[in-house]
């Protein structure tokens, strides 16, 4: 036997592909929140103003209501929705408490600069029960940063506005260098919401909260320009395999 | 907007320092940036109230106290008679006049007024206007002057449709339509109430006599016009947020002592028009219902002190403040409960969901698994074309005349991925992409669809790197049954792509319900493996490519030929794999043909840096006996 027949062959280049980073982020995301108890349900992206709305207690004349903030379709016959909420109300009308669910995907303003996107993706989460407080909401936020950025990540809750939640808070987590960086917003769910998907808000409350995909994204692998996870670029895309 | 701050502190008892005064400004949700003594206030949209030096001393009183009340013109001042019809009451329910005439106009303003103008960057225009502009700042009420000599006739407000162009005071001629709050004398559109005056009715310099309209408008009637007509103006900003309903007159008052502190009043006159009373909302007072909400547990006496210091008024139940726009509900008040004692202070406690879902793996999960491990790379595109079909879904208000449609395929975005990266040099392209598509068809329909194109080599290997991905290949791929109909593999012409590439494309779309079941095997769940890789930022440099072939005779170099080659590390070397390999048994011979990707983050390399690079990947091989590169070394 020669002993070129003795050689091993040089090894294959592993070429496996790569899910995008924005729908591992996603689906990462989703999977911590069913540990904790969440439900994913799933919804359309076109809605009516009634379930991206007027359900949500965000009245006719709400900025975000307006041609410049909204996609609005065929005459304003319809809209492209610009958050996932709609998917719980839908969810909530069809069942009744206990409940926690998580949306998911993709949710539409009309921005696009260098810091906006007009498409780009949410995390939400809502639970309804007898006695769910404030100080439950905490500690929800508190397991869910724990989980994504570390046990000793400092986290400080603002009060904020959102006409879904009252009280309403973000909440930003204490960077390296020093700075607070707004990471969620989320709140008691508004009396008004719960009583328009026939849920007695006298006997149930609720909690909610709404993660931004690419900002965690952007933060866990040191994105700076939101603008690449949508260029398609093979150079971009295979570091996240 | 923007603060200075001593001028805060002039409407606070304590004097916190910048750092207290943030720090409490965050606690009550008011964010803000500091540069030296300016605060630049982000207020959220349902506090307007505190749009002003007074309304965030209001919500700062707990904290730090009230200062003395603010000197305003104690004195009588004459009734105005003037000839005003208010035609939409339900718009505008309250509306104050002053008419204001002053001797002379002041030189210099003092301090206060001047810092105002310095400090903030604020623009002076005349006297009257400027005065109006400083009583926004301290008390969030927008008032606007007339010349009072310019009102010769009836003033009338109404709520109207419009069809006709108006010259706001910025001279510029908008054209106004739909309906609007407008002021008009003689039939003339002289201001678009909340929002701008007019040109032929504003205050000059030489203005002495000024007619100032300080009112309160519905802000439904007022929201979206500054937008749609692009007169962004403070008294729109507070408007839309909702001013207070009994200020007017006390505004007015301020007015006057403002103009008194700097000119002599020659002759004042006021007259306030109410439809009626405006009612003061309450709401009964439950602190049990706070602990509730919040899962705390105040105090009914403490919860009412934190009320009281924020102005409610305490009496069988909480009465909110004239200004409160924000306040309906117990919900409302336990935020501001929250706001006192601060959110960070709320001790947190365990949540219980006692239903947890089954964690399982779904189709698409196991389709994307399949395509991964296959090559491809997922991609997400927007939704947005400028190519229409019967079916396409039209946006009323695209962002702009190449993006108002919703598409009804994957392919025209997978092309443009594909053409991207083929610019970029990449020579072997597996793309799918998974998304909801919505078609028009008397009603929406809602598809989800995988699309997946493929181009170039099949491999960056020596089995792949000579085959092209083709038609074969996706037939392989999808282990395609020839009877499957919905299997439609489609190749897109290069010629339409005005492309110089040769490689062909291929393209499939198929709806995910139709995706053959063999596809769905794979069971590994994804989920909860993700690796938080530290991105590597793409060069946007061309690479270039150098392809070396060994001949390795002595076939005990072998090894270290191929350890070494898969050991390369260069800061210049982006890629290097092996994509020839050929055994000549008969004269004992390797051929190793190694393909070399250079690429510089920061600049483009030139064939000085490729070759120094070169030699120092190579040399080291070379230098082994019974190793060449023929025609090389």
């Amino acid at each position: 036997m020669s002993k070129i027949d003795n050689i091993e062959l040089p090894l294959i280049k592993d070429e496996v592909g790569s899910l995008h980073p924005i729908n591992q982020v996603k689906d990462f995301l989703i999977s911590m929140l069913a540990d904790l108890g969440f439900q994913e349900v799933d919804g359309p992206e076109i809605e009516s103003e009634e379930f991206n709305f007027d359900m949500l207690n965000i009245k006719k004349s709400h900025p975000a209501r307006q041609m410049h903030d909204t996609f609005y379709l065929e005459n304003k016959s319809n809209v492209l929705r610009t958050h996932t909420s709609p998917v719980q109300i839908r969810s909530m009308i069809k069942s009744n408490p206990p409940l926690a669910y998580t949306s998911a995907g993709k949710v539409y303003r009309k921005d696009d600069d260098a810091t906006h996107l007009p498409m780009f993706h949410q995390v939400e989460g809502i639970c309804v029960d007898t006695d769910v407080t404030f100080a439950n909401l905490k500690y929800l936020i508190h397991q869910i940063l724990n989980n994504l950025f570390g046990k000793d990540v400092k986290i400080r809750f603002r009060p904020s506005y959102f006409p879904f939640t009252e009280p309403s808070a973000e909440v930003d987590i204490l960077s390296e260098n020093g700075k607070w960086l707004e990471i969620l917003g989320c709140g008691i769910v508004n009396p008004i919401v719960l009583k328009n998907c026939n849920i007695n808000p006298e006997k149930y409350s609720g909690l909610a909260f709404g993660l931004g995909v690419e900002r965690i994204a952007m933060l866990k692998y040191g994105v700076n320009d939101i603008r690449e996870f949508y260029k398609s670029n093979l150079d971009f895309l295979s570091q996240f395999k | 907007m923007k603060f200075i701050y001593q001028d805060l502190l002039n409407f606070l008892a304590e004097r916190p320092s910048k750092e207290l005064l943030s720090e409490k400004l965050f606690q009550l949700g008011h964010e803000h940036e500091i540069d030296g003594d300016i605060f630049d206030m982000e207020l959220t949209p349902n506090r307007g109230d505190c749009l002003s030096l007074n309304g965030l001393a209001r919500d700062l009183n707990i904290f730090f106290g009230k200062a003395e009340p603010l000197k305003i013109f104690e004195g009588d001042i004459e009734p105005y008679n003037l000839d005003f019809k208010n035609l939409s009451p339900d718009v505008c329910p309250k509306i104050s006049f002053l008419e204001i005439e002053v001797e002379s106009k002041p030189y210099e303003y003092k301090p206060y007024l001047e810092n105002y103008f310095s400090l903030l960057g604020n623009n002076k225009t005349n006297f009257f206007t400027d005065i109006s502009n400083y009583i926004s700042y301290e008390l969030g009420q927008p008032t606007h002057c007339f010349d009072s000599n310019t009102i010769n006739h009836q003033l009338i407000f109404e709520n109207r449709n419009c069809d006709e162009f108006f010259k706001t005071l910025l001279s510029s001629d908008i054209k106004l339509k739909g309906k609007n709050c407008i002021f008009s004398v003689n039939n003339e559109i002289i201001s678009l109430a909340g929002v701008m005056g007019g040109m032929s009715t504003a205050c000059t310099t030489k203005t002495k006599k000024a007619l100032v309209e300080c009112a309160f408008f519905n802000p439904e009637a007022i929201i979206g016009k500054s937008v749609k007509y692009n007169l962004t103006s403070d008294a729109s900003h507070k408007f839309e947020r909702g001013v207070d309903i009994q200020a007017q007159e006390k505004v007015l008052r301020r007015f006057i002592e403002i103009a008194n502190d700097h000119a002599a009043i020659k002759n004042i006159k006021i007259q306030t028009f109410e439809e009626s009373q405006a009612q003061q909302d309450s709401i009964p007072i439950n602190v049990n219902k706070i602990n509730k909400i919040l899962g705390t547990d105040i105090e009914e006496k403490e919860y009412l002190r934190y009320l009281d210091k924020l102005n409610f008024g305490i009496r069988e139940e909480i009465i909110i403040p004239s200004y409160r726009h924000d306040i309906s509900s117990q919900n409302d008040l336990a935020e501001e409960v929250a706001r006192i004692i601060g959110y960070n202070n709320i001790v947190s406690k365990p949540l219980e969901i006692s239903k947890k879902p089954e964690k399982t793996i779904n189709n698409i999960e196991r389709l994307k698994n399949y395509l991964i491990k296959n090559g491809f790379s997922e991609v997400i595109n927007f939704p947005f074309t400028r190519n229409e079909d019967k079916q396409s879904i039209s946006i009323d208000n695209p962002l702009d005349s190449n993006r108002n449609h919703l598409r009804t395929s994957l392919k025209d975005s997978l092309v443009d991925n594909l053409l991207y990266n083929e610019r970029r040099q990449k020579d072997s392209i597996k793309f799918f992409e998974i998304s909801d598509l919505y078609l028009k068809n008397n009603q929406i329909q809602e598809e989800k669809k995988l699309g997946i194109i493929i181009s170039g080599r099949r491999g960056h290997n020596y089995f792949d790197f000579s085959k092209k991905l083709d038609s074969a290949y996706f037939s392989e791929l999808l282990n395609q049954d020839s009877n499957n109909q919905d299997l439609v593999i489609e190749e897109i012409s290069r010629a339409e792509l005005k492309t110089k590439k040769k490689d062909r494309i291929f393209y499939l779309e198929i709806s995910i319900d139709k995706i053959p079941k063999h596809l769905y095997n794979d069971s590994e769940s994804r989920m909860n493996q993700i690796n938080f890789i530290k991105y590597q930022s793409v060069s946007e440099f061309p690479s270039s490519t150098r392809d070396f072939s060994f001949s390795i005779k002595d076939i005990e170099k072998y090894d270290a030929v191929i350890n070494h080659l898969s050991d390369l590390s260069d800061e210049n070397l982006k890629d290097a794999f092996v994509f020839d390999f050929y055994e000549n048994k008969k004269l004992n011979e390797i051929k190793v043909g190694v393909r070399l990707i250079f690429q510089s983050n920061l600049k483009t390399l030139s064939e000085e840096d490729i070759q120094k690079s070169v030699n120092e990947l190579l040399q080291p091989i070379i230098d082994l006996e019974g190793i060449s590169i023929p025609g090389l070394y």
